[in-house]
């Protein structure tokens, strides 16, 4: 029993990770309805990004943050402007295309620069706080992962915000709901799609930083986080940043009950057997708006 | 026209490989193999994404079905390679058939994931089940033949020829898949497929089952799948999970779709001949040397195809099909 | 005999909203009946379960004897129910033959009787000569027409036009209810119109039914309907008002 409780706790930690790692792709995807195949490779960046910072500047990864997020966030603007731009008024599957292309072409870059070994990062603030513990009512609290996933969710809230509650999000949704009457009452619909794609870079890239004192970076890390992401983004119902959240916890969950029970390569196996089940009842997501 | 290109592209495609066979070269027999199975692939494809209009990134498991069956029923049975070619095809048809009827409640996006789904699911599978090896997967060992002959009948060929006789085997599968698309194609199947792909609802309104239909046509997209599995496991001599469930066998295919164009029968063949070969050719002069291994030539191919991207904006869909081949509109138009 | 189409106190909600409140018609065979209503009468509701794409809360329909509640919409097409859209909706990237034929396949396994068909209905429906183009490059007059062809070529006892002449210019207007006159006579089949025009839909049909707030308020001949005071204050009367 105890080792459910300690493994749903366990899930819940992560799932706040993964709901910032896919909720980038709720914005690109879910609001604004473009494709990218290259989601996991923003988030290499990312891990590349902080384990570079703090290999070579002694830069711990979550000070790191402030200046990935800032240049991913214009590396997405810049991505929009010179490549989706232009694909974006075709068949949904040049999109695709024109992000698979983008994958070969960073993840190969990174080979290129720093070869395919996998990374680690040494003596950042969080592992230092490796021993520390909380147990409560037999469930233990790892304290880093629990930091890093109260960050996560504070990011998240003041995403919530920006979405929900300002202006520009405001802007934004309209521009997803309806890009002519959005350019009607004055919003520029292309500075939208741009300012979405730096967010979401930025959001993503901000999860790589934090994900990598967990995690072992390498070139080819971002597929599995990409897969998980879009079955994230699904499952919370496109667009609703509240169901990303709430779905990024289940997964969470999902992935760690199941490696109590099978061995870990079913893991992510199940999340999507969860997707299907899910799907056959809820055709329209879990937190689907209609 | 049409029909001088096709006979001049088959006449080519047949005797290109021979000269080169006669001065003692084997690599673009094997170049051309690889075009063919991506081809083959693509046009398989086409029919589930480019006619029925479903996104459907999954089909990669069914090249592992089609492998997997195969291979079994030769290792444990003893079973001729082209026998296992039309179980493992009849398998992957019957499977998906099963597996994708209940996701068709699901549209759009959602479908595209569900499909995704399979293939999450089917990966650990593939890995953890002894009796098709698990991790390790099964090897396909070489029998002695008895001339040209029996290598063909068994598709096992080795030695000089291999490349060669893989190639020959490779288009006669391509030409079969080709021929069998095109009759989809101008049947009820290829016009239930492109109604429910321009309005799902409009085409339940005239009496086409669209659950059905999309079954069927990710059943067929399957099969081809599978066929392509078969040869390329007869080719490798084994088949293990991390081989045949690999994303790049349904991300090569879409991709040589989408630049030969979605939809057309021939456009896969097109993008397999413009992508493969550029990504052969940078992996064998810059993949070599001193960077060999730092990934140069996936960032020159990766870059080409974000190039072909943004300058041709809706995709080379948009290319002048029209204008080359006089004024007569392709049929799958 | 019983009528062709039997709709049983039929009642839909959507959440709170009563689209349809236990509305019961019959249409016999061989009838053109006008379905009229303001909008959000409940006129589409209705269509969209008579034709198998939403089924009633409450109720039953029965189209030429068979129950069709809760009946799946190509099924009930195959029975012999085809209909059109408020919002067209061709087959875009298919040319208006091709359209046509994916109808006329309905009822044929052969390509070339299929064809042949499509044809003939693209004269009948006065489009020859757009065969060969995308239909999404026909005006809206003429997918309005490809639709009524599409329908047709399923061989329906009953044709169901949703708002077939909204959005057309008066010549256009008068073409096509030209043109559902001569499915009625020379095709024989039995139409139901919905139309908010009410212009157009006295003079063509044989009977009129008037929804309103999703009830029906009004079933009989169009001179007695425009009589009916309950009708004219629920919808001409609006209308009279407002010039």
């Amino acid at each position: 029993m105890t080792e459910l409780a300690q493994a749903v706790v366990n899930g819940l930690q992560m799932g706040f990770l993964y709901a910032l790692v896919a909720v980038g792709l709720t914005i690109i995807w879910g609001l604004m309805e473009m494709i990218n195949f290259a989601h996991g490779e923003f988030l290499m960046l990312g891990m590349f990004g902080a384990w570079w910072l703090s290999a070579g500047f002694h830069l711990d990864p979550l000070l790191a943050i402030v200046p990935i997020a800032l240049a991913m966030y214009l590396f997405g603007m810049l991505v929009y402007q010179q490549l989706m731009r232009r694909v974006q008024g075709g068949d949904p599957f040049t999109q695709i295309f024109a992000t698979i292309g983008l994958l070969f072409l960073l993840q190969n870059a990174v080979v290129a620069g720093f070869t395919s070994d996998y990374r680690f990062v040494n003596d950042t603030f969080l592992q230092k706080l490796g021993g520390v513990r909380l147990t409560l009512l037999g469930v233990t609290f790892a304290v880093p992962l629990l930091l890093a996933a109260g960050l996560a969710l504070l990011l998240f809230l003041a995403l919530y915000l920006l979405i929900e509650r300002t202006e520009f999000g405001l802007a934004l949704q309209a521009t997803s709901e309806d890009r002519d009457a959005a350019r009607l009452v004055g919003i520029r619909p292309q500075r939208m799609f741009a300012v979405a794609w730096g967010v979401g870079a930025a959001l993503v890239a901000i999860a790589g930083a934090i994900l990598v004192n967990f995690f072992s970076v390498y070139p080819q890390v971002g597929l599995q986080f990409t897969v998980l992401a879009y079955a994230i983004v699904a499952l919370g119902g496109f667009g609703s940043i509240l169901g990303t959240l709430l779905a990024a916890l289940l997964v969470g969950v999902i992935q760690s009950v199941t490696v109590v029970y099978l061995p870990p390569a079913f893991k992510d196996a199940f999340v999507f057997a969860s997707y299907l089940l899910i799907g056959l009842f809820r055709p329209q997501g879990l937190f689907g708006r209609f | 026209m049409a029909r001088l290109a096709l006979v001049l592209g088959t006449l080519a495609a047949i005797l290109y490989p021979i000269p080169l066979q006669i001065q003692g070269t084997t690599y673009y027999q094997t170049v051309g193999f690889l075009v063919l199975i991506t081809a083959m692939l693509g046009v398989g494809w086409n029919v589930i994404g480019g006619w029925a209009g479903q996104f459907d990134f999954g089909p990669q498991v069914f090249f592992g079905v089609g492998a997997y069956t195969a291979a079994l029923l030769y290792v444990k049975l003893g079973v001729e390679a082209w026998l296992g070619l039309l179980a493992g095809v009849a398998a992957a048809a019957v499977i998906c058939a099963v597996l994708t009827y209940p996701l068709t409640r699901l549209r759009g996006h959602y479908f595209a994931i569900s499909t995704v789904a399979i293939w999450m699911i089917a990966q650990p599978i593939g890995a953890t089940w002894e009796y098709i090896g698990a991790a390790q997967g099964l090897f396909i060992p070489m029998k002695a033949h008895a001339g040209i002959v029996g290598s063909a009948v068994a598709l096992q060929f080795s030695g000089p020829t291999k490349a060669l006789g893989y190639y020959y085997s490779a288009l006669v599968l391509f030409a079969l898949t080709v021929a069998l698309m095109a009759w989809v194609e101008r049947s009820k199947l290829g016009f239930y497929f492109r109604a429910i792909r321009d309005d799902q609802e409009a085409a339940e309104s005239i009496g086409i089952d669209s659950r059905l239909y999309k079954v069927l046509a990710r059943s067929i997209t399957a099969g081809v799948f599978a066929a392509g599995g078969v040869l390329y496991a007869f080719w490798a001599l084994s088949v293990f999970p991390e081989q045949v469930l690999e994303l790049n066998w349904s991300t090569l295919p879409i991709m040589a779709t989408v630049v030969g164009g979605i939809g057309r029968l021939w456009g896969p063949l097109l993008g397999a001949v413009i992508l493969i070969p550029i990504s052969q050719i940078m992996s064998t002069t810059l993949g070599t040397g001193p960077l060999a291994g730092r990934g140069i030539d996936l960032i020159v191919y990766g870059l080409i195809i974000v190039v072909i991207a943004a300058f041709r904006p809706t995709g080379l869909l948009s290319l002048p099909w029209a204008r080359w081949f006089g004024r007569r509109r392709p049929a799958a138009a | 005999m019983a009528p062709l189409l039997q709709v049983e106190s039929s009642t839909k909600r959507f959440g709170g909203l009563l689209a349809n409140r236990e509305v019961s018609l019959a249409i016999e065979a061989g009838e053109i009946v006008g379905l009229i209503g303001p909008n959000g009468a409940g006129k589409t509701t209705l269509f969209n379960c008579i034709t198998g794409y939403m089924h009633p809360d409450e109720g039953r329909i029965v189209f030429d004897g068979a129950d069709v509640t809760r009946t799946r919409p190509e099924r009930i097409c195959r029975l012999g129910v085809a209909r059109t859209w408020q919002v067209v909706r061709a087959f875009g990237r298919m040319t208006a033959l091709e359209n046509v034929v994916c109808g006329a396949l309905q009822r044929t396994n052969r390509i070339a009787e299929a064809r042949a068909r499509a044809g003939a209905l693209l004269e009948f429906t006065e489009l020859r000569g757009r065969g060969d183009m995308p239909a999404a490059t026909l005006t809206l007059a003429d997918k309005k027409r490809l639709e009524i062809a599409r329908a047709l070529a399923t061989r329906p006892k009953l044709l169901l036009l949703d708002e077939a002449m909204s959005g057309l210019t008066p010549i256009e207007t008068a073409a096509a209810v030209k043109l559902v006159r001569r499915i009625h006579e020379e095709l024989q089949v039995t139409i139901c119109v919905v139309e908010h025009v009410m212009e157009v839909v006295m003079p063509l049909s044989h009977r009129v039914i008037v929804l309103d707030y999703g009830v029906k308020i009004a079933d009989g001949a169009p001179q007695a309907v425009v009589r009916d005071s309950q009708v004219i204050r629920a919808y001409l009367g609006d209308r009279r008002a407002a010039r």
